[in-house]
């Protein structure tokens, strides 16, 4: 019994020393930035000089080794030359903003345990702040600023089968107010004139066509659906399937967005004309899993996590990487 | 390391209770503290994991939250396999111990791993499906151990100990993960590293303190060698053709069927009290809490008053809680009842059935019943769970409530009728 006894004080001392001692070092170094904490953002010139001239991008920079620049935003034209420029001290896990200024940023907190909506105005300075449920996934600001959709993961629990599954919450913010108006699962949902309700219902990607029209996906069972809603009715018709994340194109027409491939998470990026009805695929193969963004009347911009590309959005070309470790793109016209 | 000293001071406390003069009510052997000590420890290591890891994978992976959960939903079906086995196999070469240490390590190897190869996100989906194939492993074996090292008399509390401090181990884990997120910010390796520490102690525990071949305090001497034949599979199987083991599990079942599944009762209550989805988290840590409280008092009345009676009227305490599903205006305080009483369900039915089937359950075939029963009841919450779904996509909420109040109160009555006429064992 003593030799247990001593050999459980021997493993018990050997796990408290070499814990506290890493703990203790990784607390030391958790702030100190390294000095070459330069940004490693970079304009892709073949990139940039594939799409129209002129534009410009606001993006976030992803940096993993790096807490402190990860999330960052930056300001860059897309030139051949052009280089990146930091834009207000904000850190975002996803951005948005509108044509004026007027923005959405997700954010996690400093220790990662709660996450926040930040809105700000002109000069990306933040006004407002409200609590978000989950993982900042997408963001989006209504062109005149008065609302944005934001979508957020959360994550269950039970004690009986100890598993943990994902679903999401989506929510319209009032700007003004500075706080969520209301959740999209208060939507009163129709599909061809019949209520539609699904208890399973999942919302997400939510983006706004002008005033207060909105699209968005509704997820239920393996089928998702895509939604045209009213901020001021909180009315939802199902206008389409197989349509997630959906992005009007700034003349409203057409919407691009990412299409599951089977049933599993893997999605190919398209672009549906809601006129002729015409649905083609883009050129980027590679699944795709981000709210597409319209660089202009002809390109959509993305991500992959690590890169922002353009693509056309007419089916035609190639992918272009436009932005080397940068995501979330926003359009700056 | 205060974990270490506080661990300490439990298994101390065991022992001076298990060595001095009984208390009021019934004791609990050392080997259960040992056992509840072991779980603390290890749920402080995987829940501390657990409750960064999503946050991990997507915010310092850069992966997307959807395929982890995809990773959790294939290993739904694993499980209940590898738990079978996993109490067939202990009960055969009669190496609870044994087994369950398999289930501890493979977990312990997992933070190793995760601190090793953390940095890839393919890797981690392996090493959450090993991990939780280590925790499929060791339950039965586990909770076998707890009931051969308890007098039959007092199965309810033995377990009902366990429970709690299985509980405290699952809130203390996110806790000392904050901790350290607010001392060294974004270090996600400090994390892995400390979880693999208290691993190890639990597996350290286990190995140096449990008694792998416990003799129940009131055994004969002798008493544990009857039926030395290794039990085979077709005889681990025709336990469910024993009356009050059958008659138990399909109870169990009938109840467990009429349960709506927490994630839908949160998600019922956030529809009809309304809070901000911000406090999600908080009512898990509401119901747990009342649950650990609740644990040890409510094993010691189910030993003085009959098990079965309050594994009943924990199923009775669900009525409430879907009744406040039903009511429009409950607010707050409906809210702060239904919590309390899931809290208090679960400590009156999900250590006390444990104890119920192992006073029925022969020595050699304790792991396979309890993994048959485990097994079983999980399948029908599963099923309970897709049924309440299609009545709430079908008919609402109201409709879907209104229905599993019916079917709980019809599940009540077979449950009561049943059991009444299997009288309690007597070991």
């Amino acid at each position: 019994m003593s030799a247990r006894a001593l050999a459980f004080a021997a493993i018990a001392a050997a796990c408290a020393i070499s814990g506290v001692a890493y703990v203790t070092v990784a607390a030391l170094t958790a702030d100190g930035t390294t000095s070459d904490a330069r940004p490693r953002l970079v304009v892709d010139a073949r990139g940039a000089a594939a799409v129209a001239a002129g534009s410009g991008l606001l993006v976030r920079a992803v940096d993993y080794d790096n807490p402190r620049l990860n999330g960052r935003l930056y300001e860059t034209a897309l030139r051949r030359d052009a280089r990146p420029r930091p834009s207000g001290g904000l850190a975002c896990e996803r951005v948005h903003e509108n044509a004026a200024g007027d923005g959405l940023c997700l954010a996690a907190e400093r220790h990662g345990f709660d996450y926040e909506g930040v809105i700000y105005g002109p000069g990306r300075r933040p006004h407002t702040r409200f609590s978000i449920p989950g993982l900042p996934d997408r963001a989006r600001v209504s062109p005149d600023g008065r609302y944005a959709g934001f979508t957020a993961f959360l994550s269950g629990h039970t004690y009986s089968a100890g598993v943990r599954s994902f679903s999401t919450h989506t929510a319209i913010v009032d700007m003004r107010a500075g706080k969520p108006l209301f959740s999209l699962d208060q939507l009163a949902v129709t599909r061809g004139g019949e209520p539609f309700e699904r208890a399973d219902a999942n919302f997400w990607g939510v983006a706004f066509a002008g005033g207060d029209r909105f699209y968005a996906t509704l997820g239920s069972g393996g089928d998702h659906y895509l939604l045209e809603a009213r901020v001021s009715t909180r009315r939802a018709r199902v206008i389409g399937d197989h349509i997630e994340c959906p992005s009007p194109s700034p003349d409203g027409h057409r919407i691009a967005y990412k299409r599951r491939i089977g049933k599993q998470d893997r999605w190919r990026l398209h672009v549906l004309d809601l006129r002729s009805g015409r649905d083609v695929a883009l050129a980027e193969r590679r699944s795709i899993d981000d709210q597409p963004e319209w660089l202009d009347a002809d390109t959509i911009v993305y991500s992959d996590d690590r890169n922002v590309y353009a693509v056309p959005a007419d089916g035609s070309g190639r992918p272009h990487r436009l932005v080397a470790r940068a995501s979330s793109p926003v359009a700056l016209r | 390391m205060y974990q270490a000293e506080s661990s300490g001071a439990v298994l101390r406390g065991g022992r001076q209770r298990a060595a001095g003069a009984p208390r009021r009510g019934a004791r609990v052997s050392r080997n259960v503290v040992v056992l509840g000590t072991v779980s603390l420890l290890t749920d402080v290591s995987s829940e501390m994991v657990a409750a960064i890891l999503p946050i991990y994978l997507v915010f310092a992976l850069g992966a997307s939250p959807l395929q982890f959960g995809i990773v959790d939903g294939i290993y739904q079906g694993v499980s209940a396999l590898v738990r079978l086995a996993s109490g067939f196999v202990a009960d055969r070469w009669r190496r609870h111990k044994e087994v369950a240490a398999v289930g501890y390590g493979l977990s312990a190897a997992c933070k190793a791993a995760l601190v090793a190869i953390g940095g890839s996100v393919a890797a981690i989906g392996g090493i959450v499906l090993v991990d939780r194939t280590g925790k499929g492993i060791r339950t039965a074996p586990r909770d076998a151990l707890i009931a051969l090292s308890s007098a039959p008399a007092a199965l309810a509390t033995a377990f009902g100990v366990h429970r709690a401090m299985d509980t405290a181990g699952a809130m203390l884990g996110p806790l000392a993960a904050f901790g350290l997120l607010l001392l060294a910010p974004a270090r996600f390796d400090a994390i892995f590293v400390v979880s693999l520490c208290f691993a190890v102690l639990g597996l350290a525990v286990l190995l140096l303190f449990a008694d792998g071949r416990p003799r129940r305090p009131d055994a004969q001497p002798g008493a544990g060698r009857d039926g030395a034949a290794r039990p085979t599979i077709r005889e681990a199987i025709a336990l469910l053709a024993e009356p009050r083991f059958r008659t138990l599990v399909v109870a169990a079942g009938v109840l467990a069927i009429a349960t709506i599944s927490d994630g839908f009762v949160y998600l019922g209550l956030q529809r009809t009290v309304g809070f901000s989805l911000t406090a999600f988290p908080l009512l898990f840590v509401g119901s747990a809490a009342v649950y650990m409280a609740l644990a040890i008092p409510v094993g010691r009345l189910a030993d003085r008053v009959g098990r079965r009676l309050v594994f009943v009227a924990g199923y009775a305490l669900l009525l409430p809680v879907y009744t406040v599903l039903l009511l429009p205006s409950a607010g707050i305080p409906g809210l702060v009842l239904a919590l309390c009483a899931l809290g208090a369900y679960y400590a009156a039915t999900d250590g006390v059935l444990q104890a119920i089937a192992s006073a029925l359950l022969p020595d050699s075939l304790r792991a396979s019943g309890l993994a048959l029963l485990v097994t079983a009841t999980s399948l029908a919450k599963l099923a309970s769970s897709v049924v309440f779904g299609l009545v709430w996509t079908l008919g609402g909420l109201e409709v879907a409530a209104t229905t599993f109040v019916a079917a709980l109160s019809a599940a009540l009555l077979v449950a009561t009728a049943v059991l009444r006429r299997s009288p309690e064992a007597v070991a």
